[in-house]
């Protein structure tokens, strides 16, 4: 359901945003953008990677009720 | 020090302070209700723990939505620490922090398509009374000191002594917003347990990892800011102590009073942070 290749993607930018403002010294209004967009962007491309996923058989069953107490 | 690496550390601190101090909150109000309660590290375990659950999404969420409001709770969190204990700017940027998190509780209960969210998305435009206390608070503070600025609220409070004794009604007014985003509130209407969690319900395994994160930031960042207003320059000691003994305070109200209806919830604050205000302006001016 959730796009690997654009996780990838957004984790690669966000990790290089926030390691360049690191190592350069950019203009303040430079790095609270990349923190405010940036560190949260990190964490979530990272979670939706690492999370675990439903086994292939177990996939059907997950989104089998629309909500809980359904 | 770099600005990123001040900003990043300030995160990281925040999200493990919030944390403990969330898990001490849980804590202090079993012991006043006579039960043993979790450990003061749990909260912090089950923010990691979720971090790696599976996450499954309901056929009903707006996904975009869905996920994006996470993202956007962090951010809004992030800000509120940019503009605190890094840069401490503004007092009006964390006006409009609170005002986007109410966006956020909002929306995030609409996104999930089920009936708990969309109620507690319903009492999120309720609660929003919470945020008149807030503003009626900032605008004293400003009549007081005559700068929104928090570096200048602090220098002001170094050559005249704390604001909490000189408008202790505005420190109550701020001290019911920390009340009213504490676990278990007796304002905590959009939390409430019939509606299961609220906004939340439908965000589970990662997300709700995620949103916890993001709530340990806020919880630190709430503390900050009442404590640097009221109680002028503090030492990282001074700021512990401070942070802890409003947790205690806050577990112990929450533990021994029920939750409040939606309308006696948005009375009460109303009439509390009238008063207050009323009080205040009088006290300025006398």
């Amino acid at each position: 359901m959730v796009n690997k290749t654009l996780c990838i993607v957004l984790l690669i930018i966000s990790t290089i945003a926030i390691l360049a403002c690191l190592v350069v010294n950019l203009e303040a209004w430079i790095v609270y953008s990349v923190a405010i967009i940036g560190i949260p962007l990190w964490v979530l491309s990272f979670g939706l990677l690492t999370m675990a996923k439903p086994r292939e058989e177990d996939k059907e069953e997950r989104v089998k009720e629309p909500f809980t107490g359904y | 020090m770099n600005l990123m690496a001040d900003i990043l550390i300030n995160v990281i601190i925040a999200f493990l302070a919030g944390s403990l101090l969330l898990g001490l909150h849980r804590k202090i109000m079993a012991r006043v209700q006579k039960r043993p309660g979790p450990p003061i590290i749990q909260h912090l375990l089950h923010s990691l723990k979720f971090f790696f659950k599976e996450t499954s999404f309901p056929k009903t969420v707006s996904m975009p939505f869905y996920i994006g409001i996470v993202f956007i709770l962090a951010a809004v969190w992030i800000v509120g620490v940019i503009v605190g204990p890094v840069s401490k700017d503004s007092l009006l940027i964390l006006f409009g922090v609170y005002a986007v998190y109410k966006i956020v509780e909002h929306n995030s209960g609409s996104s999930s398509g089920s009936p708990y969210g969309k109620a507690s998305c319903v009492r999120a435009v309720l609660s929003a009374a919470t945020e008149l206390p807030l503003f009626a608070a900032i605008v004293l503070v400003y009549l007081k000191t005559g700068s929104m600025n928090i570096g200048n609220i602090i220098s002001y409070q170094s050559a005249n002594g704390p604001l909490a004794f000189s408008i202790p009604l505005a420190a109550i007014m701020f001290f019911l917003l920390l009340l009213s985003k504490s676990p278990y509130s007796p304002f905590g209407i959009t939390k409430d347990k019939a509606l299961i969690s609220g906004f939340e319900t439908e965000h589970f395994g990662f997300l709700r990892g995620f949103i916890m994160f993001s709530e340990s930031i806020s919880w630190y960042v709430m503390l900050w800011v009442f404590l640097t207003l009221f109680f002028g320059p503090l030492t990282a000691v001074g700021y512990l102590i401070g942070m802890i003994v409003i947790t205690f305070i806050t577990g112990f109200i929450n533990a021994v009073t029920p939750i409040l209806n939606p309308n006696h919830s948005v009375m009460t604050q109303i009439t509390i942070g009238a008063v207050c205000f009323v009080g205040t302006v009088l006290m300025i001016l006398i």
